[in-house]
C-alpha cells in the first residue's frame, strides 16, 4: 500500500528542472508557453524549480555540443532519484539541423539515458503536455 | 490526573487541534493559496491530484519524502540535518499557541503573545543557518537576504502586535481574543495594523513581494538550494505551517479569532469553523498581495519598511494610546 502511495505521489508530482543545451531558444519559448493559461502543466502538479535538487524531471533543448557536455553531466549527477530526462526537440532528439556538424553530439542520449523525446523544431505546447502525460505513464507503471 | 483525562489531553494534542489537523490544515492552506493564486492569473491550477487537484500538497510532500537524500560533500552537517528538524518542530510548537477550538490555545498561559513573535524570528534566524549550513554561494546571498529582510519587516511587526496588545490591556492571546467580544480590532482602532502585519506576514513568509531570499531568477533556489528529499519536505511542511500559523495570528489579533454567534453545546465546533474562515480570509489577502506585486529589489524592500511601514506602525500605536 505504501508502494502505492508512493507511485501515485511521483505521477502527480512532477517538478521540472529546464535545462538548455545551446538551442536556438524557440523550443526554451514553447516549454515557457506551458506555464501560461492556455496550456497550464501547474494542472499534472508540475512547477518549474531553478534548483536541480529539487526537480524529478529534466527538460534538455537543443543539440548537445562538446562544451556543454561536461555541464551536462554534472547537473545529471546532481539529480536526485528517482529521475528521468526528457528531450525535447529534435535538437535534442538527433541533433536536428546541427547534426554531423563537427562539435555536436547526436542527441542528448549519447551523453546520458533519456527517458521520453519530444519532437518538433520547434516543439509544439500540446505536444510537450503529451510527452509529459506518457512519461507520467511510465512512471506510474515502473514502479 | 486520572487516566480518563489524561487520554482525552493526548487525544488532543495528537488530533484535534493537535498535530494531525494542523498537518492537515498546513496542507489544505497550501492547495487554497495555489488554486486561488492559479484563478488570479487565469489558469487552472492543481486539477487531477485528487478532486480539484486539493491533495496536491499531499502528493509533493509523499513525493520529496520518498526521494533520494543526498548530502553534498563539504556542508555542515549538522546544521544541514538539525535545521530542517527545527524549522518544522518551532513552527508546530508556535502553532499550538493559537485559539482554534476555543478562546484558549492548546497552550495558553501568560504572556505567550511575546513566545508567538520570538518564534517568528527564531524561524528566520533558522533560514539563515539552513542557508549557511549548505555553504553554496546562493544559499549564503539568499541566507543574508533573509537576514537583511529580517531587519527591514521586524519592528514594524512587533510595533503592530505591541498596539494590539495595548488596546487590549495584556500579552496574552486569549484575554486579546476574548477583550474582542464587542468590536474587533480590524473594525476598531487597528485597520492601519493590520495592513502593517499582513505586508510583515508576507515577509516573513518569503512569499513575493518579498521572496528575495529565494529569488528563482536570480539565486535559483535561495537559501534551501541543496537540500533534496526529506529535508525540503520538512522545509516546506514547516512554511505551510508558518503560513497556518501567521494566518491564524492575525486572525486571533485582529478579527476577534474564534468568536462568532454560537449556538451553546456545539461553541468547539463552530469555533473551530470561525477560526477557519477568518484565517482563510487572510490567506486570500495574502495570496491576492502575492499575485498583485512583483519582486522588490533589497534596498526597496528595506526602504519600504523603514519609510512606509515603520512610520505607518507608529501612527497605529500613537492612535492606540490616545484612544485608551
Ligand atoms: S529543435 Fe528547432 S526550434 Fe528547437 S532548438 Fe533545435 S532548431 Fe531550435
Amino acid at each position: 500500500m505504501i508502494l502505492g502511495l508512493i507511485s501515485w505521489a511521483r505521477k502527480r508530482s512532477p517538478w521540472i528542472a529546464h535545462f538548455c543545451t545551446g538551442s536556438c531558444n524557440a523550443c526554451d519559448i514553447e516549454i515557457l508557453a506551458c506555464l501560461t493559461p492556455r496550456y497550464d502543466i501547474e494542472r499534472f502538479g508540475a512547477i518549474v524549480r531553478g534548483s536541480i535538487r529539487h526537480a524529478d524531471i529534466l527538460l534538455v533543448t537543443g543539440p548537445v555540443t562538446r562544451q556543454v557536455r561536461d555541464r551536462l553531466l554534472r547537473i545529471y549527477e546532481q539529480m536526485p532519484e528517482p529521475k528521468y530526462v526528457v528531450a525535447v526537440g529534435t535538437c535534442a532528439i538527433s541533433g536536428g539541423v546541427y547534426r554531423n556538424s563537427y562539435n555536436i553530439y547526436p542527441g542528448v542520449d549519447s551523453v546520458i539515458p533519456v527517458t521520453a523525446y519530444i519532437s518538433g523544431c520547434p516543439v509544439k505546447p500540446e505536444n510537450i503536455i503529451n510527452g509529459l502525460s506518457f512519461l507520467l505513464k511510465k512512471i506510474g507503471e515502473s514502479e | 490526573m486520572s487516566l480518563e483525562s489524561f487520554l482525552f489531553e493526548a487525544l488532543k494534542i495528537i488530533f484535534f487541534p493537535g498535530f494531525v489537523f494542523i498537518f492537515i490544515l498546513a496542507l489544505f492552506y497550501e492547495w487554497f493559496d495555489r488554486k486561488f493564486y492559479a484563478k488570479l492569473q487565469n489558469r487552472v491550477g492543481p486539477l487531477y491530484a485528487g478532486p480539484l487537484g486539493i491533495l496536491q500538497p499531499l502528493a509533493d510532500f509523499i513525493k520529496l519524502l520518498s526521494k533520494e537524500d543526498i548530502v553534498p560533500k563539504g556542508v555542515d552537517k549538522v546544521l544541514f540535518t538539525a535545521t530542517p528538524l527545527f524549522s518544522l518542530s518551532l513552527s508546530i510548537f508556535a502553532t499550538l499557541l493559537l485559539p482554534i477550538f476555543s478562546v484558549k490555545g492548546l497552550l495558553s498561559f501568560e504572556g505567550d503573545l511575546v513566545i508567538a513573535v520570538v518564534l517568528l524570528t527564531f524561524l528566520c534566524i533558522i533560514t539563515f543557518f539552513a542557508g549557511v549550513a549548505s555553504y553554496n554561494r546562493f544559499s549564503i546571498i539568499g541566507a543574508e537576504r533573509s537576514f537583511l529582510q529580517l531587519i527591514g519587516y521586524e519592528i514594524p511587526l512587533m510595533i503592530s502586535v505591541i498596539s494590539v496588545a495595548l488596546n487590549a490591556q495584556s500579552v496574552t492571546i486569549s484575554s486579546i481574543v476574548s477583550s474582542q467580544k464587542g468590536l474587533w480590532y480590524i473594525l476598531g482602532p487597528n485597520i492601519l495594523g493590520f495592513i502593517v502585519f499582513i505586508f510583515a506576514a508576507q515577509a516573513e513568509l518569503e512569499r513575493i513581494p518579498f521572496d528575495l531570499p529565494e529569488a528563482e531568477q536570480e539565486l535559483i533556489a535561495g537559501w534551501n538550494i541543496d537540500y533534496t528529499g526529506r529535508r525540503l519536505a520538512m522545509f516546506r511542511l514547516a512554511k505551510n505551517i508558518e503560513l497556518v500559523f501567521l494566518c491564524g495570528l492575525a486572525a486571533a489579533l485582529f478579527l476577534g479569532g474564534p468568536l462568532g454567534p454560537v449556538v451553546s453545546g456545539y461553541e468547539p465546533i463552530l469555533y473551530t469553523i470561525y477560526f477557519i474562515i477568518k484565517s482563510i480570509f487572510v490567506l486570500a489577502i495574502l495570496t491576492i498581495v502575492r499575485a498583485l506585486f512583483a519582486r522588490l529589489r533589497i534596498d526597496q524592500i528595506v526602504s519600504l519598511s523603514w519609510k512606509y511601514l515603520l512610520p505607518l506602525a507608529i501612527i497605529q500605536f500613537l492612535i492606540v494610546r490616545l484612544m485608551i
